[in-house]
């Protein structure tokens, strides 16, 4: 009996556009990264982290209201906390802007950060995924050989880096915001808390955007599997460890690592020193309670914006030069 | 016709440094089975990764199909497959999963993708070894897996780089005849890239021979094996001079090999001259050894073009 005992049949469907094949080179490698359980894992960690911020949002919101379930069971075992709770709704209808702008501003900051650091480590072990693995076992040739171009390839795979980035981060943050809002107990949360969630997507996007095209440059620098993660843990911790020291030396090797940078755009985004001097000024009641210290005060309003540009543009154009050099058919 | 070709190429040249691994090429191939034959390093590959895009063309122009090769990749390698000669699948994935993801690379829908890349592996024959990860896979299923995830789009060209490689004989031939039965029964072009010619003259209608980046020769099969020198080694009982005398009446060059065997040119491109002159002179051959035909005396010259060159 001949092998092929199976009649061929000839393909009359439509195809997709190139799109979809973008599309499916990112599907492809999320679902890989999601294979891996402890990856999963982590994403689940993320989003109970978002809904630990969002329980944190509910129950700041619930101080701003006297007559809550919240404060009035508190005002059970101390009577005064009720004034100050008096003292906050007011404040609120004062100043919505501030106790819920500034808050929510300065509470996502903090969410932001940590989960920058969580997803910084998340992207170590996905990084063989993106091109390493490609590299390695001669599947560029396989794209290359489709209807895809190295454009369409390497589009798939900065969106597999953003996509799961999105899961550990942006979608646990706008979750947190959304679901945090919506448990207050004023519509009007959502509305004074806007920029708190513009600063989350501007700052959220761009530095995911970043992170996801260093991590291509770091994927495409081996085609050993472990040798890239290794460079990527070795790069973050390079920067750990030289930021400190070098605002005593020489401050611009503080621009070398990547987490650094970050920070800075962070900090231009949320601008919480301002923000916090605001609060303060409005309130002078509250300059006791967020008093900062000078230094701190003069690093959270004063980031190095432009220097963190510069060495943003570095590294990116670093990591597209390899890119380039390194992801070709041959 | 011009618009029935589908390779077109005009002095196509690739360079590797100084090295040319393909020296103005300039061919005009129709649809069919092709055989792409010369030895190791003869520049089959380059070639059919110029038309592909996979190598930058360094001089020259090229069609695949009626289109630019170098201004219209996408919309070329959509009706294109290819299976090469390495091993290049997506490590950790399952065989079914990886010829799902090649279709849908091509533009096919998921559930569209899935259900022909499950057709094209019982195609190929590959059975529930396909839930498997391809890790796991033998040579031989790695090779239907190749050629599966190359027709998986239904393309109208398939081109195949030693598709035969680390095969045994019964795998060879089930490839083979799988190959052949892509343009036989489904019209699918191929072209078959290899350096054994017995694979090539099994299959193939057309044959292009390359050697050194050259093409020596592109002719049907047919034409090449009919196309012969005229001469022949006789193997005769004894009576030598007998023959070398009446092979001079006939003004037939002859002389006696140290091996026993008398060359005669004949020039005729059949053997039915000698027979008759033989059936003449009552004389029984043991043996008549006729010259290479052309497919051979091309193969074996650019056999000796590579082993001059290394």
């Amino acid at each position: 009996m001949p092998l092929h005992n199976i009649n061929y049949k000839h393909w009359e469907g439509v195809h997709l556009g190139v799109w979809s094949r973008r599309w499916a080179i990112a599907r492809n490698g999320l679902t890989a990264c999601l294979k891996v359980r402890w990856m999963a894992n982590l994403v689940v960690i993320c989003w109970g982290v978002g809904l630990a911020a969002a329980a944190v949002l509910f129950l700041t919101g619930q101080l701003l209201v006297a007559d809550s379930v919240i404060v009035r069971w508190v005002a059970t075992f101390n009577p005064d906390l009720q004034s100050f709770a008096n003292l906050l709704t007011l404040w609120l209808k004062d100043h919505p802007d501030i106790s819920v702008g500034t808050t929510q501003n300065v509470l996502f900051y903090y969410f932001g950060s940590w989960l920058t650091v969580v997803s910084i480590f998340a992207l170590g072990p996905i990084i063989p995924l993106l091109i390493t693995r490609d590299l390695a076992c001669n599947a560029i040739v396989i794209y290359s050989s489709k209807a895809v171009s190295r454009g369409d390839y390497l589009l798939g795979k900065f969106a597999t880096a953003f996509g799961f980035l999105t899961l550990t981060w942006l979608g646990p943050v706008c979750a947190a915001w959304f679901l945090g809002n919506l448990l207050a107990p004023d519509w009007t949360f959502f509305w004074h808390a806007r920029g708190a969630l513009i600063n989350i997507l501007i700052y959220g996007v761009s530095s995911m955007a970043v992170l996801s095209l260093l991590a291509l440059g770091v994927s495409a620098l081996s085609s050993k599997e472990k040798a890239t993660p290794f460079f990527w843990f070795l790069w973050w911790i390079f920067g750990w460890i030289v930021t400190p020291i070098a605002e005593h030396t020489e401050p611009w090797l503080r621009y070398l690592g990547f987490g650094f940078n970050l920070h800075q755009m962070e900090l231009h985004t949320f601008r919480v020193g301002e923000k916090i001097q605001n609060m303060t000024d409005s309130i002078p009641v509250l300059g006791g309670i967020l008093h900062m210290r000078e230094t701190t005060r003069a690093a959270l309003e004063t980031p190095h914006i432009a220097g963190t540009c510069v060495a943003l543009l570095i590294m990116l154009g670093l990591a597209a030069w390899i890119v380039h050099q390194r992801v070709k058919p041959e | 016709m011009p618009e029935d070709l589908v390779i077109e190429t005009n002095a196509l040249t690739k360079l590797f440094g100084k090295q040319k691994a393909l020296d103005s090429v300039s061919l005009a191939v129709a649809p069919g089975a092709i055989g792409l034959l010369g030895p190791n390093g003869a520049g089959k590959t380059t070639f059919m990764k110029c038309l592909l895009q996979l190598q930058p063309i360094s001089s020259g122009s090229a069609k695949l199909l009626g289109r630019e090769v170098g201004t219209e990749g996408r919309e070329i390698r959509k009706r294109v497959g290819y299976t090469p000669e390495m091993d290049c699948h997506i490590p950790g994935m399952a065989g079914c999963e990886y010829v799902t993801y090649c279709a849908q690379l091509c533009g096919l829908p998921f559930q569209a993708a899935r259900q022909r890349a499950h057709e094209m592996l019982d195609f190929v024959g590959m059975g529930q070894e396909r839930y498997r990860k391809i890790d796991t896979y033998s040579t031989g299923m790695k090779q239907r897996l190749k050629l599966a995830q190359s027709i998986v789009h239904d393309p109208e060209i398939v081109f195949l780089d030693e598709p035969t490689n680390g095969l045994d004989p019964k795998g060879q031939a089930q490839i083979l005849d799988l190959v052949q039965s892509l343009w036989h029964a489904y019209g699918i072009t191929v072209i078959v890239s290899s350096h054994l010619l017995h694979d090539v003259e099994q299959i193939c209608e057309q044959i292009i021979i390359i050697a050194r980046g050259r093409v020596l020769v592109h002719d049907s099969l047919a034409n090449l094996k009919a196309r012969r020198r005229g001469w022949a080694e006789v193997v005769v009982p004894g009576r030598h001079e007998e023959l070398e005398a009446a092979c001079g009446r006939r003004q037939w060059p002859c002389k006696l090999l140290p091996n026993g065997h008398v060359k005669v040119e004949h020039n005729s491109e059949s053997l039915n001259p000698l027979l008759q002159l033989l059936h003449e002179m009552k004389l029984a051959p043991l043996e008549i050894i006729p010259s290479p035909n052309a497919l051979e005396e091309t193969f074996v010259q650019a056999l000796e073009i590579s082993h001059a060159a290394a």
